[in-house]
């Protein structure tokens, strides 16, 4: 049934017959058109939720880019009183994480929404409402991050909001605030779509694309959505910390109650180092997959590219702390992140080579994506080797948070992120919108750009060199910065006149400009094998892929294609539906039916920004109004376009491929996001231990005396209560697959109590120690794991009374319980973190001899 | 040091150069396919062993740069305790501590330790032209070692932001030949000179600003603002940004967050003349006993 | 034994998607020798940093508690490498790309990625326990 194809033992494509052909095109249309007139905004899939995603992060780029001319023509020169302190620091504040939050992490997902599914020749992501609810939490979260400047509101505190600065109202105001609340809601996207493209490139390849012929894009898109789920997380746990320390109080960072401020800064470096491999990587990408188009050939180095992708995500993990060389730790502790900053040079080095091996031996084609491709790479080594530099401490402790840092941060950014992104601009615009770009244009916006960004960051080196601190809103002409800065200012116009040319390109409106031939660049992979015109459904059939450039290696393929010769050529059900396979040889599995268009993700997303930017506000009774909003809008999304039994079981795919059309446990994809959703939950969780753990280190009387150290019977009563609600939920998982479904029913909603009575006896036996979160950062951390504990089992108690409900409802059935197997996942996790919680409150207090 | 960064910065243009020609020279020259196997080769070579090798030997001579650089002693000792916008700088003396502010003056071939801390939010303290900086945190002692080589006034800055005026947090770092930093030591070291009926200390006191600053000598003990006692003797008003003149003076008590936005000292714009006089008069007298 | 987590409806559908472990036909082993560096070092930094500021300034045996644990993750490397190239069939340098649409194939791409992983991570190992030989005191 699911075997290995084998391509010479596939039956023969029947032969064409126009009518079928049109028939069939005319299901697939029906079931993969957008929605007409204004309810285009209820769609989800790809080819919409990935240009709308793309256009709102080039909004907040241009946004984030005006702050930055605001900044230049401030500093232009000495003295200047064009903008006063207070807006100054919102300015810098706010450049930095629209461009980081708003710009460079969202673009990648934007990117790779819009142009995954068509290279793994799927037509649309597994989750397609998840994309389309990542995507408006983004643009709500950032438009209100941003709007706050124009009330004069906004974060002043720096992009990465060091504590106490941040965490003490003192010092800091709402805008501290909406930065946290904001991007936490925004964060939630990028984990969305982090799930969404492991999932992806995991289970939704094509048949036969194994892993050794999977392309290069795809192998970066999956290093960098992992390295989202263990980056991003951490920071979550940042925020969450500083959050409770400025709203209630909660003593984490405060010197005086045993908080320290060095914390936040590893919690953010954490996830602020990845951040920026996570947005380097995503963009070499691009040239990884437009070079070999140019260069008429496939990658040189394929495996060593992918060996620096896997690289670069690991060691990226290992330098957070070079951004905190000057903080006093020990030498050795900062040697070993000096370390790990210099090995990273080596696979990113590799990547680079294997570029240029690829041009040895090949000729590649002028083009305006390989101009901008060129002057990524003349900027981005640049960037690397003064990266080199400031990873030796004894040059850091010059260099860091001067203006050095400034250039050198602009020149990896730009040119290992910017430069590589404006080339696939011009790469897939004929892609995405079937004309031309013009090339004049394009060649005048490269020149300008490459030429004003060097004239603004080149001499910053200097400038810093010279002492010029980082977030200076003015300077003394005395300091002998002037004429260096007023340099960089005109190259900060000239840039933004070059980024101008670009958008006008981009944007004019080519309504009679013929459309281009289709797979216009002669590319090999499968994305060009759109039709032209576009069609809503991404591929006319599925094919079989055997080779790494399918559209060079592969012949006829666009022909087989499009007579509908391979799989899935049809709509029969009027079901939007994909093919789910295998992770090593991508043998298919199963046909997932995916949600259409839908206003409910919408509505949960207007409940959740709502419920984050009222808690802005502290208006606590409207927070939880929405909130029950969102769960209600959340809840009917699943109910309604999830996990439904198919009306049959199986269902003919063509070319002799019969596949069931439901799956369960870990070979559908749902398992597998829950799984990788659980893991970066884990990961915020690791953040809190290791907040826990830092106390401990740090402070040498973290602990209190015995007799405020939670008592281990009521916590030992707890954690049983807790392990027993896990256990019921893996008994009722077993008892309906028995078919004993009033059994299961009752176990589940008997977890609820259990469960609750097991967090009852952990918030006692905290009360009982007379623990105050106020007062003391150990009281505040026991406290706040018991409230991530909390947490976890109010979400948990509304999935499993969920799920009972959808047994009840005979959705959830004793053969179909994909629900209930996912349920059981989640428990696994929540079962782990009890264990966990346990050991950090009970146990490792009696070993260091505390209790 | 300096060598490091001479041999970077040279270093990393020879790099850049090697890099960016073979990418000229790969695209260039004609296409020839039995360049497959050694384009293989210029990946492992050029791609991973060189680079390996290359960061593998800077990584172990910067690490002896900072075993050197580092150390716990110096021939003096100076507190510096960051403040929201200005620095509290303590001298260690065989007599005890010798408070000032907002100017830092060292001998010169000498290792100066200093020991930063912070009282509210994190700085950082960074003389550019004399070598690295170094946080100050809250509830953290950090240190950083300084051995200036020429006299001068160096200027130094925080280098953290810590909100509000951090482009206004400066302070004056002057290297002075040992004798003469002895003399200046000393005359700090001394109470201030002044006569009870001083019509600007009638102010001073009337106004309460010695609820805030302190004058050795004197009942104003006020440990929030910086110690004024030798202020008149310090080259910068206003933590090292204004020339220290009777004009900026007057300015800075009656204009007081024109002059630097944020800050916590408020302003007294209805001193009248002869009152204004009076105090600015007092201030500026506060020098050194000649 | 067909795991619970394992069954589908009617049995349509063969058992397990679950990628094995380490063994041969697995993913894991490409992240196996990064991970087994990021471990090491995570252990190392907490480590010296724990000694530092609970016991005291000098290092001598922490740098030599560092350097065993730089040796055993090296060997523990090396037997990873032994497996990429014994039973994946990995080599170090190739000349033609492994492009062959077949199960042998795709091992012997994971197990030539997971070769060069190997030697990466023994790399940033040996990086990560240089400290140990610069520094006596913290």
């Amino acid at each position: 049934m699911t075997q290995e194809i084998d391509l010479s033992k596939l039956p023969p494509a029947e032969p064409y017959d126009e009518a079928r052909d049109k028939a069939q095109r005319k299901r697939l249309l029906d079931v993969w058109q957008e929605p007409p007139g204004w309810k285009i905004i209820s769609a989800v899939n790809n080819d919409h939720v990935g240009k709308w995603y793309l256009l709102t992060s080039f909004a907040f780029f241009v946004f984030a880019g005006i702050l930055a001319l605001m900044i230049r023509a401030q500093l232009a020169v000495p003295d200047n009183d064009l903008f006063g302190q207070s807006l100054y620091n919102q300015l810098f504040t706010l450049h930095g994480t629209a461009m980081m939050f708003l710009f460079a992490v969202p673009i990648f997902e934007a990117v790779a929404i819009l142009v995954l599914p068509e290279i793994l020749g799927a037509r649309d992501l597994p989750f397609p409402r998840l994309s389309a609810f990542g995507y408006w939490c983004f643009l709500i979260g950032g438009v209100f991050v941003c709007g706050s400047i124009f009330f004069g509101v906004a974060p002043d505190g720096g992009w990465f909001m060091y504590t106490p600065l941040s965490s003490n109202t003192d010092y800091s105001g709402l805008g501290a605030d909406i930065w946290l609340l904001g991007l936490s809601f925004i964060e939630v996207s990028s984990i969305a779509a982090a799930v969404e493209l492991i999932v992806g490139v995991l289970k939704c390849r094509p048949p036969g694309m194994r892993l050794n012929l999977m392309p290069l894009y795809c192998w970066y898109v999956l290093v960098v959505a992992g390295m989202i789920l263990f980056a991003f997380p951490p920071l979550i746990a940042g925020d969450l910390l500083l959050e409770m320390e400025r709203a209630f109080d909660w003593a984490f960072f405060d010197v005086d109650r045993g908080g320290d401020p060095l914390l936040w800064q590893h919690l953010f470096w954490i996830f602020g180092h990845p951040e920026v491999y996570i947005i380097f990587l995503p963009s070499i990408a691009l040239i990884a997959t437009m070079l070999p188009t140019f260069a008429n050939r496939p990658m040189v180095g394929h495996s060593w590219i992918v060996l620096s992708a896997v690289g670069v995500a690991f060691l990226s993990f290992g330098l957070w702390v070079h951004h905190m060389f000057t903080t006093g730790l020990p030498e050795i502790s900062l040697s070993f992140f000096s370390a790990a900053s210099e090995a990273v040079a080596v696979p990113t080095g590799i990547q680079i080579f294997c570029f240029i091996a690829t041009m040895l031996v090949s000729k590649v084609r002028a083009s305006v994506p390989m101009l901008f491709a060129g002057g990524a790479l003349a900027i981005f080594v640049f960037g690397g080797l003064t990266g080199v530099m400031v990873a030796l401490v004894p040059f850091d402790w010059q260099a860091h948070d001067s203006y050095f840092v400034v250039a050198h941060l602009h020149y990896t950014l730009i040119g290992g992120m910017l430069f590589p992104l404006f080339a696939g601009i011009h790469y897939w615009y004929p892609f995405v919108t079937q004309k031309a770009m013009s090339d004049r244009l394009g060649t005048w916006s490269f020149w300008l750009m490459f030429g004003g960004f060097n004239l603004a960051f080149l001499p910053m080196h200097w400038t810093g060199v010279m002492g010029m601190p980082r977030r200076v809103w003015t300077y003394d002409v005395t300091d002998g910065w002037a004429v260096l800065n007023m340099v960089s200012t005109v190259g900060a116009f000239v840039f933004a006149a070059g980024f101008a040319v670009l958008a006008v390109n981009v944007l004019w409106p080519r309504g009679r400009q013929p459309l281009v031939e289709r797979n216009h660049w002669n590319a090999g992979t499968m994305e060009w094998v759109a039709e032209v015109p576009d069609k809503p459904w991404g591929i006319r059939s599925i094919p079989y892929i055997h080779t790494r450039y399918p559209l060079w290696e592969q012949p006829d393929l666009m022909g087989q294609i499009d007579r509908g010769e391979w799989f899935l050529p049809d709509a029969e059900e009027g079901k939007r539906e994909l093919i789910v396979t295998d992770i090593l040889d991508a043998r298919p599995l199963y046909v997932q039916r995916v949600g259409g268009p839908t206003f409910l993700t919408i509505g949960s997303a207007v409940c959740l920004g709502a419920v984050f930017i009222l808690a802005t506000y502290h208006l606590w009774a409207l927070t939880l109004a929405f909130g029950v909003g969102f769960i209600g809008f959340t809840l009917w999304w699943l109910w309604t376009g999830t996990s439904e039994i198919p009306e049959r079981p199986e269902k003919y795919a063509g070319r002799g491929l019969t596949l069931p059309t439901y799956a369960q446990g870990n070979r559908s994809p749902g398992w597998w996001a829950v799984f990788i959703t659980m893991t970066g939950d884990l990961t915020a969780f690791m953040g809190l231990v290791f907040s826990y753990f830092f106390y401990w280190t740090a402070l040498p009387d973290f602990f209190p005396s015995a007799d405020q150290i939670p008592g281990i019977s009521w916590l030992l009563l707890g954690l049983v209560g807790l392990v027993a609600g896990w256990l019921m939920t893996v008994a009722a998982r077993r008892l309906l697959g028995e078919g004993r479904r009033g059994m299961a029913v009752g176990l589940l909603c008997g977890s609820v109590p259990v469960g609750f009575a097991g967090l009852g006896a952990w918030c006692l036996a905290a009360w009982q120690a007379g623990l105050d979160p106020t007062a003391q950062s150990f009281d505040a951390m026991v406290w706040m794991l018991i409230l991530w504990m909390g947490l976890h089992l109010l979400l948990n108690a509304l999935m499993q009374l969920y799920v009972a409900a959808r047994i009840l409802a005979r959705i959830c059935t004793p053969d179909y319980r994909a629900d209930l197997m996912n349920l059981t996942l989640f428990t696994h996790f929540l079962a782990l973190t009890a264990v966990v919680i346990f050991a950090l409150l009970a146990i490792f207090p009696m070993l260091m001899g505390a209790a | 040091m300096e060598e490091l960064f001479w041999v970077l910065l040279i270093g990393a243009a020879v790099l850049w150069t090697a890099v960016i020609g073979a990418a000229v020279y790969a695209q260039k020259r004609q296409v020839d396919p039995s360049l497959e196997r050694q384009a293989r080769w210029f990946i492992i070579w050029g791609g991973a062993v060189i680079p390996t090798l290359l960061v593998g030997g800077l990584l172990a001579w910067g690490m002896v740069i900072l075993r050197d650089i580092t150390s716990d002693t110096g021939d003096l000792t100076v507190r510096v305790d960051g403040e929201r916008w200005w620095w509290r700088v303590t001298y260690e003396g065989p007599e005890g501590d010798v408070v000032t502010a907002n100017e830092i003056r060292i001998p010169v071939g000498q290792t100066a330790l200093f020991r930063l801390t912070a009282d509210d939010v994190i700085h950082s303290f960074w003389v550019p032209a004399l070598g690295g900086k170094m946080d100050m945190i809250p509830g953290r002692e950090t240190t950083l070692a300084l051995t200036p080589q020429e006299v001068g006034n160096w200027g130094g800055l925080c280098a953290e932001f810590c909100g509000g005026a951090h482009a206004l947090m400066r302070f004056d770092a002057i290297v002075m030949e040992p004798g003469d930093f002895e003399a200046w030591l000393a005359a700090e070291a001394a109470p201030a000179q002044v006569s009870e009926d001083d019509p600007g200390f009638a102010v001073f006191q009337e106004e309460g600003c010695g609820a805030c600053h302190a004058v050795r000598g004197t009942d104003a003990a006020g440990p929030v603002g910086p110690d004024l006692t030798h202020v008149a003797a310090r080259e910068k008003l206003g933590a090292g940004v204004y020339e220290m003149t009777p004009q900026n003076m007057a300015l800075w008590i009656t204009e007081t967050h024109e002059m630097k936005p944020d800050i916590d000292m408020p302003p007294y714009p209805d001193l009248d003349g002869a009152r204004l006089d009076a105090l600015v008069a007092f201030l500026m007298s506060l020098d050194h006993a000649e | 034994m067909t795991r619970e987590s394992d069954k589908q409806p009617g049995g349509y559908g063969p058992p397990g998607d679950a990628p094995r472990l380490i063994g041969q036909g697995s993913v894991w082993i490409m992240v196996a020798a990064p991970t087994i560096w990021a471990l090491h070092f995570v252990a190392s930094y907490t480590f010296a940093a724990t000694w530092c500021a609970k016991a005291g300034p000098s290092l001598a045996e922490p740098r030599w508690i560092i350097a065993m644990m730089g040796v055993i993750c090296v060997a523990l490397i090396g037997w990873l490498a032994l497996l990429a190239v014994r039973r994946y069939g990995g080599v170090f340098v190739i000349f033609e790309e492994i492009t062959e649409s077949s199960e042998r194939a795709r091992d012997r791409f994971i197990g030539h990625v997971s070769l060069l992983l190997c030697i990466l991570s023994a790399v940033a190992i040996v990086f990560t326990a240089l400290p140990g030989f610069f520094f006596s005191t913290c």
